[in-house]
């Protein structure tokens, strides 16, 4: 997942997951489920799964999450579980949609979203499209919405990447367009209009009130920690679509019985199989694993400005010091790709020609010799926060020990109530983002996640980041990138080990499903569930 | 353990036939026990009372005391320090503990349970049917176990050595030893995943519905506890019961040529239910708190679920509202085996 709020709980979910799994012994060091869709998984990369015949009209679609509670919620611009994400794409339409290869398309409620200088977005409305209450959209939602987003007051989550906008300078030019006028210069302002979360919802709305969005499916029950059932919206707008007649999305807090549930044809569908369940789905008739290239990451995290950190070349030591093809195979079960040390692997500019790191004892230790740290003992902080994020601290400090250094992994059930953020050597966890709104998220002083305390004081990054924000080119932006990555690539406090996929299942009864390098599960859940439907 | 010392007054009081043909009671222990029974339970409800306010202390204390802030377990990682004063404010969290406990223990006896952190709804509203729900597999397992486990142990106990004591003494050894959700998992991988298809992997209850409605959906919850249970109880019972059978009054109401059929059925079978009801309620009660893990295996929506959630989410008043749920149901269970022992056993019974 993507959003770091949803952090709370993940992270019971995968405590409750560890234990279980340790409980039936099924315990793969990996494994995982996970939620947070963080370590989920597969490896290989296919691409289109089962788009084949023409679309029927029909039937009761089940589907089961994991990571559900008591704290689910519906909301047209927010999550707080994962199920949540499941319930808020059945019901809610972005105005810019990331299609299957993460790139930004039109494909949302806007007919175009375009940036005329640096400080001035336009979004242009589709024509004809309307709510579930038969309310025409017109640009005063997108102007309510808008406002609603950026409201702190409604702890939403896209209020802190929505920041340069100006929630009282939003000018409707006319009844389908509006023009947004930014505090400062923001090139990211359309990839974050696209981001599941930014819903748009109608004049009025609450979260109390009547779920009303423009989405394929309509509410019709919902019970928090158990299940809700949506119903087909009659006047959708996309003419054909949805298939289905109802979707039933069931909370499940254990990933074996929601296993168990889709090999006894109770569900449709899952959401992340445990690795080691991978080879039974699989082997099962009528059931197929759907596993996508996530960007989601866990990185072990180095504070630039604490003790031993502070040397340049003890960070550039304990990057030499990680094996990453051993860290996926053990943490992952191999179902992820070896990372590099830098994030946004599907971004514009990921600087995908830095070579690759490889372990390295021999230099590491001469770059700690030389910094007067070899043989050092460190702690390396970690908690159940999502699946992977112990798993990878202790492989660490296992293959450390290879370089002469002891690391202790230090597990504290409450790190993100106490000490996050203020910690010299730990492990985070983080979902698919582009380059510039993660930096925003967790490499700039002014970010709420900045775990390594980057940059330090002496570079130049903060400059190339503002300047890349106000860069409307696209290959200037790109070469700006491409520096700000090559100064974390040398100096980052980061280390970086793999991305992972995200590993679905789902009878084979259902048509649609395509594997996407998108944030969620089951390509975004079906678009909605509206691009999938039963054969 | 299980039966009366030999020669005691109240055993041969016992065996000597009554006018009414009733081979228990004397007349005068008739009179003074079920007034003193009376008096007896009246004593334990006491006793129970007092029990569970030293209960709500202590739970109240322990849930307090769990690691982390609660509002900020709350509030996630989103939280500000405006919104966590704000929440610690609204839930009283900033009061002093006594105050708290109070609050909260008044609130109680007036059946209000508090609001629910996470869900920001009364705790009764969100348990209510959650309630409805574990209470009807428990009593399903119960209904099916307690009958069950008390023939097999009495057989057991009849044929002892005999080839259905030896299998059964092995088998609930061998079940007794297996964790409830080795049993659930095993059933499932039986009954509805792997081997056959025939019922349902999980128990998926709809909100709104009660669990009698998907009878289907029960069956292998329920059976899951039933093999929890039974072999306790029929172990229990076996012993008991191969306990009396050797006992003197037995071979004395043997010796006086009473059908070996009346053996059992007036003065081995009560003699030997005496201990076997404190099993039983013991296994209820923990029927009771041991639903958790089946429910978690079979996602059926009952206590157990709630009750895990609400400690992830670090949810107090959910927390502390099962807590005292599953702490009076032991109260009351206990009671009731007492009684049950009372009435089933006549030294008792005469001596209160």
């Amino acid at each position: 997942m993507e959003e770091k709020s949803s952090r709370q709980p993940l992270d019971l979910r995968a405590r409750i997951l560890t234990r279980r799994e340790a409980l039936i012994g099924a315990g793969v060091l990996a494994g995982g489920m996970t939620l947070a869709g963080v370590l989920a998984a597969c490896g290989t990369t296919t691409s289109t799964t089962t788009t084949s015949g023409t679309p029927k009209r029909g039937g009761n679609f089940r589907l089961g999450v994991t990571g559900g509670g008591a704290k689910d919620i519906i909301d047209g611009q927010n999550i707080v579980t994962k199920p949540d994400q499941a319930r808020l794409v059945a019901g809610f339409e972005t105005l810019l949609v990331y299609d299957e290869n993460y790139n930004l398309t039109t494909e949302g409620l806007a007919e175009s979203v375009t940036q005329d200088d640096p400080k001035t977005w336009t979004i242009r409305l589709k024509q004809s499209i309307t709510f579930h209450d038969g309310k025409a959209l017109t640009a005063d939602d997108v102007v309510y919405s808008l406002q609603r987003m950026l409201d702190p007051k409604q702890g939403l989550f896209g209020t802190g990447g929505l920041g340069s906008i100006d929630p009282n300078n939003l000018t409707k030019m006319d009844a389908r367009t509006v023009r947004l006028n930014l505090k400062q210069a923001d090139s990211t302002i359309g990839e974050q209009l696209g981001q599941y979360y930014n819903g748009i919802v109608p004049v009025g709305y609450t979260r109390a009130g009547t779920q009303n969005g423009t989405g394929p499916f309509k509410v019709q029950s919902f019970s928090p920690g158990q299940q809700s059932v949506h119903v087909r919206n009659p006047n959708y707008w996309r003419s054909g679509q949805p298939y289905f007649d109802q979707v039933t999305i069931i909370d499940f807090p254990d990933t074996q019985a929601q296993v168990n549930a889709l090999l006894a044809g109770q569900l449709d569908a899952i959401t992340d199989i445990p690795f080691a369940q991978v080879d039974v789905v699989k082997a099962h008739s009528g059931l197929a694993v759907l596993e996508s290239p996530g960007g989601g990451w866990l990185p072990l995290c180095m504070a630039i400005d604490m003790d031993p950190f502070t040397d340049v070349r003890v960070r550039q030591a304990f990057r030499l010091m990680a094996d990453r093809q051993a860290i996926v195979t053990q943490v992952l079960s191999g179902h992820g790709r070896i990372a590099n040390d830098l994030y946004a692997p599907f971004d514009e500019g990921f600087a995908s020609d830095l070579p690759q790191r490889q372990q390295d004892f021999a230099q590491a230790k001469s770059l700690l010799k030389a910094a007067g740290k070899d043989g050092m003992t460190v702690d390396l902080h970690t908690t159940d926060g999502a699946a992977g994020m112990v798993d990878v601290a202790k492989v660490f400090a296992q293959q450390a020990t290879g370089a002469g250094i002891t690391v202790n992994v230090k597990t504290d059930p409450n790190y993100y109530g106490d000490s996050y953020l203020k910690l010299a050597f730990s492990v985070d966890f983080w979902g698919t983002r582009n380059y510039l709104p993660q930096v925003a998220n967790g490499s700039i002083p002014t970010a709420p996640y900045n775990e390594c305390h980057w940059p330090p004081a002496s570079s130049n990054y903060i400059s190339l980041y503002q300047q890349a924000l106000a860069e409307v080119d696209k290959t200037k932006r790109v070469a700006l990138k491409h520096q700000m990555q090559q100064l974390e690539y040398d100096q980052g406090g980061y280390i970086i080990p793999f991305f992972n996929n995200l590993v679905d299942a789902y009878s084979t009864k259902v048509s649609g499903f395509i594997t996407s390098k998108g944030t969620l599960n089951l390509d975004s859940f079906g678009h909605g569930f509206r691009t999938v439907w039963f054969a | 353990m299980a039966s009366a010392p030999s020669g005691s007054r109240s055993n041969r009081a016992a065996l000597t036939p009554a006018p009414g043909g009733s081979t228990t009671p004397v007349p005068p222990g008739t009179a003074v026990g079920s007034a003193a029974i009376w008096v007896f339970i009246f004593r334990r409800l006491l006793l129970g009372v007092l029990v569970l306010v030293l209960v709500s202390i202590v739970i109240f204390l322990a849930t307090q005391a769990l690691p982390g802030d609660t509002a900020r377990a709350i509030l996630g990682r989103t939280a500000t320090p405006a919104s966590l004063a704000a929440l610690r404010e609204q839930l009283h969290l900033n009061r002093p503990v006594i105050v708290q406990y109070f609050t909260w223990a008044g609130g109680l006896l007036h059946g209000d349970a508090g609001n629910s952190m996470a869900a920001q709804e009364p705790v009764t509203r969100l348990i209510a049917d959650r309630i409805v729900n574990s209470a009807f597999l428990v009593l399903c397992a119960g209904l099916i176990s307690i009958p069950f486990s008390v023939l097999i142990g009495a057989y057991a106990a009849l044929w002892r050595d005999k080839a259905f004591d030896v299998v059964t003494s092995l088998s609930t050894l061998v079940l007794a030893a297996l964790p409830e959700f080795v049993v659930g998992v095993t059933l499932v991988v039986l009954f509805a995943t792997t081997v056959t298809h025939l019922l349902p992997a999980v128990s998926l209850i709809p909100p709104g519905t009660k669990p009698w409605e998907q009878p289907l959906a029960l069956i292998l919850p329920t059976l899951t506890l039933v093999i929890a249970v039974t072999p306790y109880v029929a172990r229990i019972m076996r012993a008991s019961m191969i306990e009396v059978l050797e006992s003197d009054y037995v071979e004395m109401a043997r010796l006086k040529g009473l059908s070996e059929r009346l053996v059992i059925q007036r003065h081995a079978l009560p003699n030997a239910l005496g201990p076997t009801f404190q099993v039983i309620a013991l296994n209820l009660a923990y029927l009771a708190g041991g639903v958790i893990v089946v429910e978690y295996v079979f996602n059926y929506a009952g206590i157990g679920g709630a009750l895990r959630d609400a400690v992830s989410n670090r949810d107090l008043p959910v927390i502390q509202a099962l807590a005292m749920l599953i702490a009076g149901l032991y109260v009351v269970l206990n009671l009731l085996a007492d009684i049950a022992t009372i009435l089933v056993t006549p030294r008792l019974r005469t001596r209160l």
